[in-house]
């Protein structure tokens, strides 16, 4: 009897911690979120004005707003599939062939990871340069000139441009990821397949996938969170959402109404549908890919 | 033996939480690493009541092209003239990200040197939430030492703008600083190589685009759409005059849907086809010197921009015999006049400063011809009587352009509450970069800024 109530003081104890940083950093500023999206205030001012879902209302027939929610889910679809199409195949590739050099084009595929976002920012800035560009001038030297582009200058282009260096940034991070589980599959099983006829294709698609299903249901998540949160980076270091709002995504259309228009409320109004967009996201994309796991 | 350990561990964790908790709250005794602590800060400066020879002013000034030595220089020497007085001087270069968390924590400095029209917009939140003191009185008092009030000694003109009295009522709230008159730059060798003219009315400056373009060299290019405030201000005043400019500024239906209105939009749109190709690709903050470069290179002809440019592109490599000329933009007609957006800084109190008094007096100080000096050593030109003496090199042509029969246009848009989703800066002058690439048309640019307008109109203070 003793034992156990020590038992469920050591419980606690070690719990505490985390329970406590987590309410004070996670659970009240979510609950300010929802709070202060009720207000119209500017940020400063001690009189804040409840205005209950004014602010919402706002929101529903805002463009500018529909236009950064369309480029945030643009973001979301093209950079999760080409991410993860290239991560799984350089992945495969990597743990299942034996080529020379594996080890460094890990690093190599792993190092843009490692690189901040401004660094990347201006490596693509660069890129992209309309004159200069190794992107344009590559295409002249390869005599494909109508294929140049202004890259950072197009509206309509720009978002695949954002979009081209989110990918680079993101593909080895999820290889290593996916590498991992990959490793864990016993050769075994890739024996006896091969030994039964099956192609690298058919193992990779029958066997690989299915195998690393779990991991691949957890990088989804992974991929809508990193999207929402490194489309703002980006762009605040590319292209500020321009030009003329052809990049804006949530976050930095949120910070614009926060702060440059003095409407904090506002702000956290789009704040609290960010919060639920993403939550909902990632609960139907969980619940979409719910398989029964497979044991080997 | 189990329960003491259990204890003990309980009492671990509730003094690392506390731990985490407390650094919160610990900001007096964080010195930010830009504050300059001058000279002996009294230790127990907060357990005695303050003396009133003995007090501490906090003032909080941006980081701008001009650098930071100034300010501490200023600062020391306000120091020395009020003995008793310490100034607690912090400066950064992003000084709105270092003051406002204090500022939401009820801790404000007691002075702010702080422009509207900054991303984070700081200066106008606090004038749109009432948050600045009214300086009226701070205008009537007499520049330290000098016989005259601050108003007789500033120029004409700077505290009866949108910017300084942004509720429109003649109160003025935000003191000017440094100015700089903002218009069209360009290669001054590049016009005389080939025997062209500053062009004069917008007609003349459609013929040179032309004959540029024969050449393979663009009539304009910008560094941002950002930067065509000051543009389009001075281009506004063109078209309607001076009055029509204020109306405009107070979002009046009547100024949007004019012909002078009309005529400013088309103007723009006009210019759109003689703007350099790489512009819009190259106008964001990350790559807008390339566009700037464009002028250094002779590849384009006229760029909008501010006096800090020369500065600001010293090191960049040039085009043989370059030379920066200025000009305000070519008038709406022959005989008109030429306007130059004026751009300037402002110095102002929070309403929740602690030490009013004493703020007051340090913004006296700031029209000094002391401080004046000091300031004007490292390029930050204010606009008070006998500033002229103070100017050399190429300041003295850029600051002498009203004197050469430019018109001068101040202020912005009027103070209104914030409305929701609506910015007008962005309509007008981020839409120019749709206008170029084409994917809006004028018509629905202009339709655009009369919505928004109709929107703030009912939101004005």
């Amino acid at each position: 009897m003793k034992n156990e109530k020590g038992k469920k003081f050591f419980i606690l104890a070690c719990l505490s911690p985390a329970v406590i940083l987590f309410t004070i950093f996670m659970i009240i500023p979510t609950f300010n979120v929802f709070k202060m999206s009720l207000y119209k205030w500017g940020g400063y001012s001690p009189d804040k004005d409840f205005v209950g879902l004014e602010n919402f209302k706002i929101l529903m027939t805002d463009m500018k707003f529909f236009r950064s929610f369309q480029n945030t889910v643009l973001l979301i679809v093209i950079v999760t599939v080409i991410t993860m199409g290239f991560s799984l195949i350089f992945a495969a590739i990597l743990t299942r062939e034996k080529i020379i050099g594996e080890n460094f084009f890990r690093i190599i595929f792993y190092i843009p990871n490692i690189l901040s976002v401004v660094v990347i920012a201006a490596i693509f800035s660069a890129i992209y340069d309309p004159t200069n560009g190794l992107l344009n001038s590559t295409l002249g030297f390869i005599r494909l000139e109508n294929l140049q582009r202004m890259w950072l200058g197009d509206q309509k282009i720009v978002i695949f441009s954002m979009a081209g260096a989110m990918i680079w940034q993101a593909i080895g991070y999820y290889m290593v990821m996916y590498m991992a589980s990959m490793a864990s599959i016993p050769e075994s099983i890739y024996e006896s397949a091969s030994l039964e006829g099956a192609s690298k294709f058919n193992q990779f698609f029958t066997m690989t996938i299915p195998l690393i299903w779990e991991n691949i249901r957890t990088t989804l998540t992974f991929f809508i969170i990193s999207s929402i949160n490194l489309s703002f980076l980006f762009v605040q270091a590319m292209t500020n959402g321009g030009p003329d709002g052809a990049t804006e995504v949530f976050l930095s259309y949120m910070y614009k109404q926060a702060y440059t228009n003095s409407s904090y409320g506002y702000g956290m109004a789009i704040g609290v549908v960010v919060f639920i967009f993403s939550f909902a996201l990632s609960a139907i994309v969980n619940l979409a890919t719910k398989r029964e796991p497979l044991e080997y | 033996m189990k329960l003491k350990k259990s204890i003990l561990l309980i009492g671990m964790s509730l003094m690392m939480a506390a731990g985490v908790v407390g650094c919160g709250g610990n900001k007096e005794e964080e010195p930010t690493e830009d504050v300059v602590d001058d000279v002996d800060v009294d230790e127990d400066d907060d357990t005695e009541a303050e003396a009133p020879g003995d007090q501490v002013l906090k003032v909080a000034a941006l980081e701008s092209g001009y650098g930071a030595e100034m300010w501490k220089e200023v600062t020391a020497a306000f120091q020395e003239a009020n003995p008793g007085v310490t100034v607690e001087l912090q400066t950064d270069k992003n000084i709105e990200s270092v003051i406002s968390p204090n500022m939401k924590a009820g801790e404000y400095p007691d002075v702010v040197l702080l422009a509207v029209s900054r991303e984070d917009a700081l200066t106008e939140t606090l004038t749109k939430e009432k948050g600045l003191l009214n300086l009226m009185d701070v205008l009537e008092m007499e520049v330290p030492g000098e016989g005259v009030t601050v108003s007789q000694k500033l120029v004409p003109g700077f505290t009866d703008t949108l910017v300084t009295n942004p509720y429109a009522d003649n109160e003025t709230y935000l003191a000017p600083m440094f100015y700089s008159p903002c218009g069209l730059f360009y290669n001054e060798a590049l016009l005389e190589e080939k025997g062209w003219e500053v062009p004069t009315t917008w007609d003349e400056m459609w013929e040179l685009g032309e004959a540029a373009k024969a050449e393979g060299i663009a009539l304009f290019t910008y560094p941002t759409a950002g930067y065509l405030d000051a543009f389009m201000y001075a281009l506004l005043a063109e078209t309607g005059g001076a009055d029509f400019y204020n109306e405009a500024m107070m979002y009046s239906e009547e100024a949007w849907e004019s012909d002078a209105a009309q005529e400013a939009f088309d103007i723009v749109a006009k210019l759109a086809e003689y703007t350099h190709e790489t512009t819009v690709a190259n106008a964001n903050d990350d790559n807008f010197q390339k566009n700037q470069q464009l002028i250094l290179d002779n590849q384009a002809i006229f760029m909008p921009n501010g006096t800090w440019v020369v500065e600001e592109m010293k090191e960049a490599p040039r085009a043989e015999g370059f030379k920066w000329g200025f000009t305000a933009l070519p008038a709406a007609e022959e005989g008109g006049d030429g306007y130059s957006y004026t751009f300037f800084e402002q110095i102002w109190i929070p309403a929740a400063a602690e030490n009013q008094d004493l703020a007051k007096e340090f913004v006296a100080y700031m029209y000094s011809d002391e401080a004046a000096a000091i300031f004007a050593k490292s390029g930050a030109i204010q606009p008070i009587e006998g500033i002229s003496e103070m100017l050399e090199g190429e300041n003295e042509l850029f600051y002498s352009i009203y004197d050469t029969g430019a018109k001068a246009v101040m202020g912005g848009f009027a103070a209104t509450e914030p409305v929701e989703g609506v910015n007008i800066n962005d309509t007008l002058f981020q839409t120019v970069n749709s206008i170029i690439t084409g994917d809006k048309t004028v018509a629905e640019w202009r339709e655009a800024v009369i919505e928004d307008a109709a929107k703030l109109r009912d939101a004005l203070q």
